[in-house]
């Protein structure tokens, strides 16, 4: 059974590079042993996405530079696909715990 | 899946000035042949400077500027080689320079809609060599080639 996870991913428009993570996101923690759904946000909408509960993780593309009640990862690795096994050992280390 | 690439977006030898001038081209480009609306252009200048697309890949540095769905008209990547590289900033890193010599300017309607395509880039963006075949495409024929064959619907 697949440990359910819920991932805010973040970027400059809400939109294009944040789906592109969620995706990324969904097929290699998929491969880990996670069911991964995710929200897709912009660095100002982050604080409200969040207090509607329930992340586990916020994976950006864009600098958020506040502080989160949660862990957060660079996901740029994921678009580039230089040092994306660290990204994703990153997140299995923070979602595993 | 839904067709990203047109022959009519695809651009060789770009000559710019900078990053904003690179943003203004194709934005201009894009809205002229009718994928973007007006306001396409500042949103994505604007995003830039907030969020900055640079992407420094394997074997070489691009940028992906885009502004959000509601300034889009139809779904297309513009695809452009540079005349000589254009620094922009790294995306999720905005203290690191990229000298980009390839954009991927996208109008994108519905991410989830457009799942395929995007993939299909990230797997692009992933690949050491696939970018360089963009980079190294002779011709504005040559370069459409390369995007149908990358980014095509199959």
């Amino acid at each position: 059974m697949n440990k359910q996870v819920k991932i805010l991913c973040v970027c400059g428009s809400g939109t294009v590079s944040s789906s592109m993570v969620a995706e990324k996101l969904k097929e290699k923690l998929g491969e880990r042993g996670f069911a991964v759904s995710t929200v897709e946000a912009m660095p100002s909408t982050v604080d409200s996405e969040l207090a509607a509960g329930g992340f586990s993780l916020v994976a950006c593309v864009s600098p958020v530079y506040q502080e989160l009640s949660i862990p957060k990862v660079n996901a740029v690795a994921l678009l580039t696909g230089l040092g994306e096994s660290d990204v994703i050992d990153e997140c299995v280390r923070i979602l595993g715990s | 899946m839904m067709q990203i690439v047109y022959e009519e977006l695809i651009v060789v030898n770009l000559q710019a000035e900078n990053a904003e001038d690179v943003i203004r081209q194709i934005g201009k480009l894009m809205n002229e042949r009718g994928f973007v609306k007006d306001s396409y252009t500042g949103a994505a200048l604007a995003r830039e400077i907030e969020s900055p697309t640079g992407l420094q890949l394997q074997n070489i540095g691009i940028a992906m500027p885009h502004a959000a769905s509601e300034h889009v008209e139809k779904a297309g990547v513009c695809i452009a080689q540079l005349a000589s590289p254009i620094t922009f900033m790294h995306m999720g890193m905005p203290e690191v320079e990229v000298e980009a010599e390839l954009i991927f300017m996208m109008a994108v309607l519905d991410p989830q809609a457009q799942l395929d395509s995007l993939q299909k880039i990230l797997t692009v963006f992933s690949s050491s060599d696939i970018p360089i075949a963009f980079k190294q495409a002779g011709s504005k024929e040559e370069l459409h080639q390369v995007a149908v064959t990358h980014l095509g619907i199959a």
